[in-house]
C-alpha cells in the first residue's frame, strides 16, 4: 500500500463530524456509500480514515431524519449501488452545521494559540 | 415519518454487500491482487453483523419488539410454573382487591362528582358563627338570592325528608322547579320536573323517580312511568325516571323528586306562609369568573340579616361537586383505615417479592446464560420487570373482580347487621367500579410491581458469570438476608393488625356485656323526626290513656341516644372547694319505674315537682360519692348551669336572638338513684349524674319513653297506629325499641372488630405462607448441609430444633418491630380517642396477637423442617451440585 499513510498518523473523527462530511460530499450530486468514503479520504489526503462499519448506520440516521434521500442505481463501473442525494432540509442543515463548525474551530484555534514547532 | 415504510434489514445487508464489491473493485483498480482486495475490503468494513445489528436497533420499533418478546417469554414462564403464578397472582389480588374496596367507597363518597353539568360551579350557602353553623334558610331567602344575578347564573332550593308510600319509608327530595334544568340532570324515561310543575303552592301532583327508587318501589317495572304513587296519602303521577348516575345531591340517595310546591300538601308544614320554617337548602351555580370567596363576601350582610342571631354570623360557600369535600381533616380521620388496608397490601407485596426472589435465585443459571450470550443487565432487569408487570396486571384485573364481589358481600353483611328498625331508612350510594376505581387498581398494580419485582430483578441480574454457569449463585448470602428481612416485615405487619383487631374485639366484648343498670326490654323511645310544632303533651296523653301501655315518661334526651350534656358543679367552700364535671338529664317521675332504676335513698320526684319543674334533683350513687365524699347528700344544695330550654335539638338551625346562653339555678338533692349507663356505651357508667324534674307539659320535655304491658302490646305496627292519632304523618316520629338503640351503638364497634380481624387474619395467612415458602426454598438449598449433619450423627429433633430456632429469630425480629409499632399506634389512639369504657392499651390483646403469630410461625417452620430431616443422608451426599 504505497499511497497509504500508516494507521497511526491518521486523524480520529470527532463525534458528529461524520454526518457533516457526508452532507458536504453530497453537495456535488448523488453518490453511493463507498464513493462517499473514498471521496472524504481523498479530500483529506488520507488523513481521515472512514470506518466503513459506522458509515452505513450514519447514512441510515441521516435518511431517517429526512436530510438525505436514497435510491438504488448503477455505479460507473456497472455495479448495483444505493445512491444518496441531499434533500432541501439536508442542504439547510449543511449550511447551518458548516457555519457552526467554522465558528467552533476558529474559537478553539484562538484558544490554543499559534502552533509552535 | 410514519408514511415511509420501514427499510427492511435485507435491504441494508444488500447495501453492505454492494459496498464490499465496490471497494474490492477499487482496490483491484489500485493494483491489488483480487483475493487480497476482497479480504482487505472486508477488513476495512469491520464486523458486518455488528453493523447490521446497529441498523436494526436504530429503528423505532425495537423496544416494542423486545417488549413483545419479554411478554411472550413471561407468559411462557407463568404457564410453565402454574403453582408459582397462582400463588403470586392470588396473593397480590387479595392485597390489591382490599385496597380497591376502600378506594371504591372513598371514591363514591368523596371523589366522584355528582353526574350534573359542571358540578364544580355549584356552591351551597351556609351561615357560620363562632360555635355553630347551618344550611337551613327560608323560602323568601331563596327568592331573594335568586335575584342576585351578579353572583349566580341560577340557584336551586331543595329540602329532603322521609315520606311514606304504603307503609314504606322513602327518601324524597322536594325541589324547586328549575332543579333539573340548572343541574342538567339526565333522564332515562319520561321527562324531568320543570318550572311549570312548581308554579304555586299545592301545584302539580307529579314526581320523578330515581333509578334506585324505581327499583325499590316498582321493581324496575316499565309500567311505573305515568302511573300514580301514593305519598303520605297524596296521589302523584310519575312523569320521569332519572338515569342511575344521579340520585340527588346528598350522600344518602333519594328515591324520588317532588316539586317543592307540594311540600305543604304532603307534610302539613307550610313553607310559603307568613312564618316560614328554616329548612331550605340553597345551592347556586356561580357565574363564570365569580369565586367562592367573592360569593361569601357578597352574601355576608344577607346572612346576618336573614339568620338574625345575637352572635356574629358570616356566609360560607361550600362546594358540593362531590357528596363530601376532600379535606385534610377527612383524610386524617380515615388514615387508620387506609393504613390498615395498605399494610395488608404491603404484606402481600413482601410475599410475592419473596417468591420472586427465590425464583430468580433458582433461575441464576438461566440468567447467567443470557448475560454471557451478550444480554445487557438492563435487558435482564427489564425482562424480570415485565414478568412482574404481567403478574400485576393479571392480579389487578382479578382484584377488580374480587373488590366488586367483596363490596356486594360487605353491603349485604352491613344491612344484615343493622338493627331491623332502621335498616329501611339506610341508603348507600352506588359503590361502582367506575373509571376512577379502574385506574386506581391498575396504578396500584403497577406501583406494586416496582415494590415486589424491582428488588428481586436487580438482585438477580447481579450474577457473576462464572458462578452462575457453574450453578452456584455468588449472591446467595445477600439475597437470603433480604428474604429474611421480608419475612420479618410480614410478621411485624400481621402482628400490628392482629393486636389492633384483638384490642377492638376485647373492647367490643366488654362494651357489649356492659351492665347498663336499667332494663331495655319492652321499652320504646319516641322522638320527633322533624320539628312540626309541639306534640309531646298530646302524645304522652294519648299513649297514657291506652290500656296496652303500662306507663309513659318524658325526658329532654332519651337514654342510649347521644353523649350526655355536661356542666361543671362546684361543691364545698374555701380550700375544700371542688369542681366536678357532672352530666344531667331532665326526666319525669315515671322514668325510674319504666327503666327499673332503683331509688336507693330518699325519694323520687313528685307529680307537683314535675309539673312545675321544681328546683330539686336526684343524684346518681357515684355522683353522690364524687360531689359529697363521706357526707349525706340528701338535703344538700348545689348550683347548676344547664342549656336553655326550647332550643330545637338536632337541627339547631335557629336560636332566638335574645336566648340566654345558660340557665343557672340552685337545686336541692332529694334522692339517690343507682348508677346506670345512659349515654354512649363507650363512655361507660355516667360518672356523676343529676336528674332534674320535668313533665309532659314542662318546657324541658322533648322526647318520650314508654313500656307496653306485654311483649305483644309493643309491636311496631300497633304503635304506628297509636301515634297516628297525634300526627297523621307516620314518619313524623322515630319509634325505636331501646334494645335496638343498644344494638345500634354496638354496630360500629362490631363492624370495626370484624374488619380488623379479617385484615389481621389475611395478613397472618400471608406471613405464614411467606415463611413457609422461604423455609421450603432454603431447606431445599441446604439438603446437603442437613445430610452431613445427620450423617455425623445429628438427630432429626436436633435438626428440627436448629431450623425452628432460625425461623424463630426471623419471627422474633418481626415481632419486636410489630409490638413496638402496635404499641405506638394504640398509644396514639389512647391520646386522641378517649372513652371511659375503652382501653386501647390492653395487655391481653398484645398477648393474644403475639401468641397467634408465634404459634403460626412455629407451625409454618416445623412442617418443612420435619420434611427436611426425612431425607436419606447418603442420598443427599451423592447429589451432584
Amino acid at each position: 500500500m504505497p499511497t497509504r499513510k500508516s494507521e497511526r498518523d491518521r486523524l480520529g473523527l470527532l463525534q458528529g463530524t461524520l454526518d457533516l462530511l457526508i452532507l458536504r460530499t453530497l453537495v456535488f450530486g448523488p453518490q453511493h456509500g463507498q464513493g462517499i468514503a473514498r471521496y472524504i479520504e481523498q479530500q483529506s489526503d488520507d488523513n481521515v480514515l472512514i470506518d466503513h462499519g459506522s458509515l452505513y448506520p450514519a447514512l441510515q440516521r441521516l435518511e431517517t431524519r429526512g436530510l438525505i434521500d436514497a435510491e438504488w442505481g448503477t455505479s460507473e463501473n456497472n455495479r448495483k449501488a444505493r445512491f444518496y442525494e441531499l434533500t432541501r432540509a439536508g442542504r439547510k442543515e449543511l449550511v447551518a452545521e458548516t457555519h457552526q463548525w467554522r465558528r467552533l474551530s476558529a474559537v478553539i484555534g484562538r484558544i490554543l494559540g499559534p502552533e509552535r514547532a | 415519518m410514519f408514511r415511509r415504510k420501514r427499510r427492511p434489514d435485507d435491504d441494508f445487508a444488500e447495501e453492505v454487500q454492494a459496498h464490499l464489491i465496490l471497494e474490492t473493485d477499487r482496490l483491484i483498480a489500485d493494483g491489488w491482487d483480487p483475493t487480497d482486495a476482497r479480504d482487505a475490503a472486508r477488513r476495512r468494513f469491520g464486523n458486518v453483523l455488528a453493523a447490521q445489528e446497529r441498523f436494526h436497533e436504530s429503528t423505532r420499533w425495537v423496544w416494542l419488539e423486545q417488549a413483545v418478546q419479554d411478554v411472550r417469554y413471561a407468559c411462557r414462564g407463568l404457564v410453565a410454573n402454574p403453582a408459582f403464578a397462582a400463588t403470586a397472582i392470588v396473593t397480590l389480588a387479595v392485597g390489591l382487591g382490599l385496597v380497591t374496596v376502600v378506594f371504591a367507597v372513598f371514591n363514591a363518597y368523596v371523589l366522584r362528582p355528582f353526574a350534573v353539568r359542571d358540578p364544580y360551579a355549584l356552591h351551597q350557602l351556609l351561615w357560620r358563627s363562632q360555635d355553630d353553623a347551618g344550611v337551613g334558610f327560608r323560602w323568601r331567602d331563596y327568592q331573594e338570592l335568586r335575584g342576585r344575578t351578579d353572583l349566580f347564573d341560577d340557584a336551586i332550593a331543595e329540602t329532603s325528608r322521609l315520606v311514606t308510600s304504603k307503609g314504606h319509608p322513602l327518601g324524597a327530595g322536594f325541589v324547586s322547579g328549575n332543579y333539573f334544568d340548572v343541574l342538567g340532570v339526565r333522564i332515562q324515561a319520561g321527562r324531568p320536573l320543570a318550572r311549570f310543575d312548581a308554579l304555586a303552592p299545592g301545584g302539580a301532583a307529579v314526581a320523578v323517580l330515581t333509578d334506585e327508587g324505581w327499583g325499590r318501589i316498582f321493581n324496575r317495572n316499565p309500567a311505573a312511568l305515568n302511573s300514580t304513587i301514593e305519598i303520605n296519602g297524596q296521589r302523584l303521577t310519575i312523569v320521569g325516571i332519572t338515569r342511575a348516575e344521579f340520585s340527588g345531591m346528598n350522600d344518602s340517595p333519594e328515591d324520588l323528586f317532588i316539586p317543592i310546591t307540594m311540600y305543604g300538601a304532603i307534610t302539613a308544614q307550610d313553607l310559603f306562609g307568613a312564618d316560614q320554617p328554616r329548612n331550605i337548602v340553597i345551592t347556586g351555580r356561580l357565574k363564570r369568573g365569580v369565586t367562592a370567596v367573592q360569593m361569601e363576601r357578597a352574601l355576608d350582610s344577607f346572612v346576618v340579616r336573614v339568620v338574625n342571631r345575637k352572635d356574629a354570623v358570616r356566609a360560607e360557600a361550600r362546594t358540593v361537586a362531590t357528596p363530601n369535600p376532600l379535606t385534610f381533616d377527612l383524610i386524617a380521620a380515615l388514615s387508620p383505615v387506609f393504613a390498615a388496608f395498605g399494610l395488608v397490601l404491603a404484606a402481600a407485596c413482601a410475599n410475592v417479592s419473596n417468591v420472586m426472589l427465590a425464583r430468580a435465585n433458582a433461575r441464576h443459571r438461566e440468567i447467567g446464560m443470557r448475560l454471557s450470550l451478550g444480554a445487557s443487565r438492563s435487558r435482564i432487569v427489564r425482562q424480570l420487570l415485565t414478568e412482574g408487570l404481567l403478574i400485576a396486571v393479571i392480579s389487578g384485573v382479578a382484584a377488580l373482580a374480587l373488590a366488586s364481589l367483596t363490596l356486594r358481600a360487605g353491603l349485604a353483611m352491613f344491612f344484615y347487621g343493622l338493627p331491623s328498625s332502621i335498616v329501611w331508612l339506610v341508603r348507600v350510594v352506588p359503590l361502582d367500579i367506575d373509571r376512577r376505581v379502574f385506574l386506581f387498581a391498575l396504578t396500584a398494580a403497577s406501583l406494586t410491581t416496582i415494590v415486589f419485582a424491582l428488588l428481586p430483578a436487580l438482585q438477580a441480574s447481579r450474577v457473576s458469570l462464572t458462578h452462575a454457569l457453574r450453578g452456584n449463585p455468588g449472591t446467595h448470602l445477600r439475597s437470603s438476608t433480604l428474604r429474611h428481612l421480608l419475612v420479618s416485615a410480614q410478621v411485624a405487619v400481621s402482628l400490628v393488625l392482629l393486636v389492633s383487631a384483638a384490642t377492638l374485639i376485647f373492647n367490643g366484648i366488654s362494651i357489649g356485656t356492659t351492665n347498663l343498670g336499667f332494663e331495655t326490654a319492652g321499652v320504646f323511645s319516641v322522638k320527633q323526626r322533624l320539628s312540626t310544632g309541639p306534640w309531646i303533651t298530646k302524645a304522652a296523653e294519648t299513649l297514657g290513656r291506652n290500656p296496652r301501655i303500662e306507663s309513659v315518661a318524658v325526658t329532654d334526651v332519651n337514654p342510649l341516644s347521644e353523649h350526655l350534656p355536661r356542666m361543671p358543679v362546684i361543691t364545698g367552700t374555701g380550700d375544700a372547694e371542688r369542681l366536678t364535671p357532672t352530666s344531667y338529664r331532665f326526666v319525669s317521675p315515671e322514668y325510674f319505674s319504666i327503666l327499673r332504676i332503683p331509688i336507693v335513698r330518699g325519694r323520687g320526684f313528685t307529680a307537683a315537682e314535675a309539673a312545675s319543674e321544681a328546683h330539686v334533683a336526684i343524684v346518681s350513687m357515684s355522683g353522690a360519692k364524687a360531689l359529697w365524699p363521706g357526707e349525706d347528700p340528701l338535703g344538700k344544695a348545689v348550683s347548676v348551669r344547664v342549656e336553655p330550654a326550647n332550643q330545637e335539638r338536632g337541627e339547631r338551625t335557629f336560636i332566638p336572638a335574645n336566648a340566654p346562653r345558660k340557665d343557672v339555678f340552685d337545686v336541692v338533692i332529694v334522692g339517690i338513684a343507682a348508677d346506670v349507663v345512659s349515654g354512649m356505651m363507650v363512655d361507660g357508667v355516667d360518672p356523676s349524674h343529676l336528674y332534674l324534674p320535668t313533665s309532659p307539659t314542662g318546657a324541658r320535655a322533648e322526647q318520650m319513653l314508654f313500656r307496653g304491658r306485654s311483649r305483644d302490646d309493643a309491636r311496631m305496627d300497633r304503635l304506628q297506629g297509636l301515634l297516628r292519632a297525634v300526627n297523621a304523618d307516620p314518619l313524623a316520629f322515630e319509634v325505636l325499641p331501646l334494645s335496638e338503640l343498644r344494638l345500634g351503638q354496638m354496630f360500629p364497634v362490631w363492624g370495626a372488630s370484624w374488619v380488623g380481624s379479617a385484615l389481621g387474619l389475611i395478613a397472618l395467612i400471608l406471613s405464614v405462607s411467606g415463611l413457609y415458602g422461604v423455609l421450603s426454598y432454603t431447606l431445599s438449598q441446604r439438603t446437603r448441609e442437613i445430610g452431613i449433619r445427620m450423617a455425623l450423627g445429628a438427630t432429626g429433633a436436633a435438626v428440627v430444633r436448629l431450623i425452628v430456632s432460625q425461623s424463630a429469630r426471623m419471627a422474633g425480629l418481626g415481632a419486636l418491630v410489630g409490638l413496638t409499632f402496635a404499641f405506638g399506634l394504640l398509644k396514639l389512639l389512647n391520646m386522641h380517642l378517649r372513652f371511659r369504657n375503652v382501653s386501647w392499651l390492653d395487655a391481653s390483646a398484645f398477648a393474644t396477637g403475639l401468641g397467634l403469630v408465634l404459634f403460626a410461625t412455629v407451625l409454618a417452620s416445623y412442617l418443612p423442617a420435619r420434611r427436611a430431616t426425612r431425607v436419606d443422608p447418603v442420598e443427599t451426599l451423592r447429589v451432584d451440585v
